[in-house]
């Protein structure tokens, strides 16, 4: 994970209780950089899938993916319950689920594209269209919603110049409401694509665009 | 100590570790006492495993609270067929982040939670089901059931006790629904994440058509200290019917929100003012709800008596849930807030049932019509009686989870919504 | 071990492992259901078969809650009306008032379970979810907005079909049945069904829509005659049309199914041109209209000495059509009888219910004439097979085969030539006689199928002018050449055929009922 050049408040230090880095709270010094092969497969099919970079005629599955895939595999008794995992793989390559990847993934599955579309469109993280570089969710749940996580959305749109769900004309954001990310103690909290940023107040939203904007590349 | 801030009236049996980065790592894990249940629990017969746990009366984390012995004992104890254990890592219940920071500070403590179960059970694969937004615990959770692959505490003849057990990380993709058993299940077969009927029971008919259990992963963290300490060790917290201790996640309008570690039956109103350091602000308590969007609200004369643990929460007329207690105060617009609640239920019903698939969202329709000012009041008479509907008639209970707040909240702040139909009139701020 | 519980009040005693849904059926109490079906996975998702089950905390779901010694269940008490009520008013909430327009109207079952039991008024003031009509492909068309959810749709193509190209699109209550994008339902064989099992509106037949009323409809019990499976169907019919058929449901046979090419092919029974009256030709090219007698017995003035016999017959004639031909050709001194029928490379099997499939041999009564000794002829497409027959110089007698392919001098060296049809083509302008016949839908009768199962079928039209049933008209003449009574019932004339016939001795109308019955031999499928 980069330097943030601002305060991400939402990790121990300001609470001043803990003496943390941030790396240190999310784990990121420990889990290091997880191989692309997706490293023991007991651990294989989980992984970030959620990237600002992506491409959308990738190849599924070829290298180190499928390598990734082979290993997925092994872990369940049939191949229909690789499905989750399939997909997440595919996302993580192509940004987004779309009908052509479903029949791709139906076909390695051994799986109707039907049933395929029918598992995709159930869940709410497979993208069904492509969305922008970053992709904002804001929980709006009770939790954030009772520390003004309304006014963080609207502070969002705002700095982003989109409407709700849409993508910006540059490309960057699309911004959406999300549904509680269990960081309610940390109001409020927002993802943006793999990453968490918690106690999140609307004063920090132009710093938090201004720094995503400038990356090339990496998903922090 | 929980995070991110600590009280001193903790007690710390699970988070202990929280903050502490180096729990993660194996050596530090194992060092500080980590996996000698597991050598114990490896040592004893399966069934062995269960009556410790049933001495204990650990009762599930998740929010059935249901007890885990038991629960565990209903697995064939002949083993004809596949076994599995399911951790339900899906923590999806509005006000609940406890398992999201197990997972990132204590992982080892989980899968040996697991491990052990898997034992008890005669299990020889976990899938630990962790929920899609959660990549930091995921990544954490796999690199950490890697150090445990590599130093033989998963896999072939485990610390050579004969035994086999796999441990396989899946990642879920955003769906409430998920964390329901059956709806798990079918979600860890590649299915759509819709319940099934019960009968047949996990126990019977599971995971792959194969006997399974459940459990929350503050149950399964719970494990290895009832093991290596005995169940009596574990009934000197709590009460009678609700031992031990939990993790509270407190949200909402208090100066501390967060996760607190506290014997089960503490007063609520303690663990706001006291624990939590007190309303933020100085604005007085209007309403709290104690476990979870899905348990009725109780106003602040109820929360005054309300003790914390199931029994308490029934007394007071509502639940203890997953203990997450997101506290409101006297600024809050309930209509607005109950209606964002029943938005989320209708965001994540699965659809199967019809009254849970058109009843959530005609409440949250009626309700967003109510805070537009657009409302009658013959519609809390039909929200009273449609919810109740709603109550009882599906396959899962999140239908049931839409008339806790729905009516709790007309009961008790009616004139709130009067307000609104009557004059258009927000009581509430926020 | 059966078990015995109370339903209603009655003691019902049923095998173990029956749900109370089946159960209660067998004492008449149909508990109103969704996505129920016997021929289908249960996931006991709308709801609707809620029950009152004394001891149980609420409501339980009667298609899968299996029968217990000593249960009490009330399936209209108040507990479990008043939660069919309250479930058919969710139901309702998002429900089109499209019954003005709706197909299904009359035989829709929300219609019939919210008249009955539902709110009189319901209390939803909100605007309705949207999802507009969506054309699946083949010849279905789906109405988003009236469907229910009940997934029996889905269910019938990954379970029964085996061939999942439906699905619930997204969840809650943006869900929705869609297909994969643009396949649709394009090359499946089956889809029909899905259409009759749709209890509401929502899944259409394109050839039926906004044809007829279903309460406009009669339904009369009948054979599909497109194959030699024998699907049992109902014909619906108005204005002496068939508008629609329907499959009737026979676990023996077709399970609760029939397959498209069936479903599809009727529109044959309604082609009008119909012979109407008995007509005499006076070799000059003319034709006089005569009545029965009369042509009755210049035939069989004509018939004496004129030489060996032979026929061709279609093998959509019944039973009873064939023992009735094969007694005339014996009757005048014996001959050959030969059948054309069209035959398919290959069978399509239901691969979730295997005895039923679409069959090589593509008409109904193929095994009927095998089994009266009829020999095949012609090709696979039914054409060619006759040139022995053509110029045939003795008695020739076509029954039913229309000889669309056959030359205009089919038949002129015959001594006699009798053509029985429904409609007339080139050929058969050289017959002496030609005598209007009714179609299967117009009579009553049996086929034989595949397997051996003699079937009966009844009519549901009334055939035109003087067209009369082949067995009654080759019966009156076999009548008049032999010691034979004349036929006066169908009946009459399959017990005829039974004691002229050793696989169907001992078979009666009463055996083979709405069941059917088996031959009493085994059936070589032939070319199989």
């Amino acid at each position: 994970m980069s330097d943030v050049p601002f305060k991400n408040p939402g990790w121990a230090g300001n609470t001043g209780e803990f003496d943390l880095t941030e790396e240190e709270v999310r784990g990121d010094d420990f889990v290091g950089t997880r191989p692309l092969h997706g490293g023991h497969a007991s651990g294989a099919g989980t992984m970030p899938f959620m990237l600002p970079e992506t491409n959308p005629d990738a190849k599924l599955f070829e290298g180190e993916y499928q390598e990734r895939f082979d290993k997925i595999l092994t872990r369940y008794p049939d191949k229909q319950a690789a499905l989750l995992p399939t997909l997440a793989l595919t996302q993580e390559l192509r940004g987004y689920v779309s009908a052509a990847s479903m029949d791709r993934v139906a076909e390695l599955l051994g799986l109707s594209p039907a049933y395929v579309r029918g598992v995709t469109t159930f869940y709410t993280m497979y993208n069904k269209r492509p969305v922008g570089r970053h992709l904002v969710q804001v929980c709006t749940n009770i939790s954030c919603s009772l520390c003004g996580a309304d006014d963080v959305v609207e502070a969002f749109l705002r700095y982003t110049d989109t409407e709700l769900g849409e993508t910006s004309e540059d490309g960057n954001f699309t911004v959406i409401e999300a549904e509680c990310l269990a960081a309610c103690g940390f109001p409020t909290c927002v993802q943006i694509n793999s990453r968490y940023y918690e106690n999140v107040t609307p004063s920090e939203v132009p710093k938090i665009v201004e720094h995503l904007k400038a990356q090339t590349d990496g998903d922090s | 100590m929980a995070y991110p801030y600590v009280s001193d009236r903790e007690v710390r049996v699970l988070s202990t570790y929280f903050g502490d980065p180096k729990q993660r790592h194996i050596e530090t894990y194992v060092k500080r006492g980590g996996y000698s249940a597991l050598e114990k629990a490896l040592g004893m017969g399966p069934d062995d495993v269960v009556e410790i746990v049933k001495s204990s009366g650990l009762r599930g984390r998740g929010g059935a609270g249901f007890p885990t012995g038991v629960k565990w004992s209903f697995m064939p104890k002949e083993k004809k067929k596949a076994h599995y254990l399911l951790c339900n890592a899906d923590e999806s219940e509005p006000g609940t982040f406890k398992d999201r920071e197990l997972m990132r500070w204590d992982p080892h403590q989980l899968i040996e939670g697991c491990l052990i179960g898997a034992h008890a059970i005669r299990a020889q694969h976990v899938y630990i089901y962790c929920r899609g937004e959660f990549f930091e615990a995921n990544q954490v959770l796999a690199r950490a059931v890697e150090d445990a692959y590599a130093k033989g505490y998963i896999g072939e003849n485990i610390l050579d006790s004969g035994h086999d057990i796999e441990v396989t990380v899946h990642q879920g993709a955003g769906a409430y629904i998920c964390g329901e058993e059956t709806g798990m299940m079918n979600s860890l077969e590649g299915r759509r994440g819709e319940p099934r009927i019960k009968p047949p029971f996990p126990a019977a008919v599971g995971a792959f058509g194969k006997p399974s259990t459940i459990n929350n992963v503050e149950t399964l963290c719970a494990i290895p200290h009832i093991v290596k300490n005995g169940g009596e060790w574990y009934r000197q917290w709590g009460t009678e019917k609700s031992p031990g201790t939990k993790l509270f996640c407190v949200s909402g309008h208090v100066i501390k929100p967060g996760n607190y570690e506290l014997p089960l039956g503490f007063p609520l109103i303690e663990l706001i003012e006291d624990v939590c350091g007190g309303m933020k602000d100085g604005n007085a308590l209007k309403a709290v709800i104690p476990g979870g969007s899905s348990v009725p609200l109780i106003n602040a004369e109820e929360a005054r008596a309300c003790k914390l643990d199931y029994e308490g929460c029934v007394d007071v007329g509502t639940m203890l849930g997953c203990a997450s207690v997101i506290v409101m105060d006297e600024a809050t617009d309930i209509v607005k807030q109950v209606r964002r609640m029943v938005d989320f239920y209708a965001h994540e019903s699965c659809g199967q049932c019809t009254p849970c698939r058109e009843g959530t969202t005609w409440t949250a329709q009626i309700l967003r019509r109510i805070e537009n000012g657009k409302g009658t009041e013959d519609d809390l008479d039909t929200l009273m009686e449609m919810t109740q509907n709603m109550v009882g008639t599906t396959i899962c209970v999140l239908s049931d989870s839409v008339a806790a707040p729905v009516q709790s909240s007309i009961e008790k702040f009616r004139d709130e919504y009067l307000a609104l139909i009557r004059r258009g009139e927000r009581v509430g701020a926020a | 071990m059966p078990v015995t519980l109370t339903i209603d009040g009655q003691e019902v005693t049923v095998p173990k492992g029956t749900t109370i849904l089946e159960a209660a059926k067998t004492i008449g109490q149909q508990v109103p259901h969704y996505c129920y079906h016997p021929g289908m996975s249960s996931p006991a998702m709308c709801r609707l078969c809620l029950v009152e089950v004394e001891g149980a905390p609420k409501p339980m779901p009667s298609c899968v809650t299996t029968v217990m010694d000593g249960q009490v269940v009330h399936t209209q008490s108040e507990e479990a009306t008043a939660s069919r009520k309250a479930v058919l008013e969710f139901y309702l909430v998002n429900h089109p008032l499209d019954c003005p327009i709706c197909d299904m109207s009359g035989e829709c079952s929300l219609q019939d379970y919210v008249h009955e039991e539902g709110r009189d008024s319901g209390r939803s003031r909100e605007p309705k979810r949207v999802f507009g009509r969506d054309d699946f492909g083949g010849d279905v068309l789906f109405y988003g907005d009236r469907c229910v959810m009940c997934t029996r749709c889905v269910r019938f193509m990954s379970e029964v079909e085996q061939d999942t190209r439906l699905t619930v699109v997204d969840r809650g209550n943006r869900s929705v049945i869609d297909t994969f994008f643009e396949e649709g339902l394009d090359g499946t064989n089956w889809h029909g069904n899905i259409v009759d099992i749709c209890p509401v509106g929502a899944l259409v037949s394109k050839d039926f829509l906004h044809k007829a009323r279903a309460w406009d409809l009669e339904h009369t019990p009948s054979i599909c005659t497109s194959c030699s499976q024998g699907c049992n169907i109902d014909l619906h019919t108005r204005d002496n049309l068939v508008q629609r058929l329907k499959p009737r449901e026979n676990l023996d046979v077709n399970g609760w199914w029939m397959c498209d090419h069936g479903r599809e092919n009727y529109e044959w029974i309604n082609q009008g041109t119909r012979i109407e009256a008995p007509l005499v030709r006076d070799g000059n090219g003319g034709s006089k209209a005569v009545d029965w007698k009369e042509v009755l017995g210049a035939l069989l003035e004509q018939a004496n000495g004129a030489g060996a016999v032979k026929a061709v017959a279609s093998p959509l004639a019944s039973n009873e059509d064939l023992g009735a031909l094969k007694a005339l050709v014996e009757a005048l001194g014996g001959g050959e009888t030969v059948y054309r029928s069209a035959r398919a490379e290959e069978e399509i099997v239901l691969k979730g219910f295997p005895s039923l499939a679409r069959r090589k041999d593509l008409a109904a009564n193929t095994t009927g004439a095998e089994l009266m000794g009829l020999e095949r002829a012609g090709a696979d497409d039914a054409t060619g097979g006759l040139a022995d027959v053509a110029g045939h110089d003795g008695v020739l007698v076509v029954l039913g085969d229309a000889l669309e392919d056959q030359p205009a001098d089919f038949g002129k060296n015959a001594a006699l030539y009798v053509f029985l049809g429904s409609h007339e083509s080139e050929a058969s302008a050289n017959a002496s006689f030609v005598l209007p016949v009714t179609t299967f839908a117009e009579q009553e009768g049996t086929f034989t199928n595949v397997a051996g199962r003699v079937q009966r079928f009844w009519p549901g039209l009334q055939a035109p002018g003087m067209a009369r049933p082949p067995w009654l008209i080759l019966g009156a003449l076999v009548a008049e050449l032999t010691e034979a009574d004349l036929p006066r019932t169908a009946a009459d004339a399959f017990a005829a055929l039974a004691s002229a016939v050793p696989a169907f001795s001992g078979l009666t109308y009463d055996d083979i009922g709405t069941r059917g019955a088996l031959v009493n031999e085994p059936v070589q499928l032939s070319g199989d």
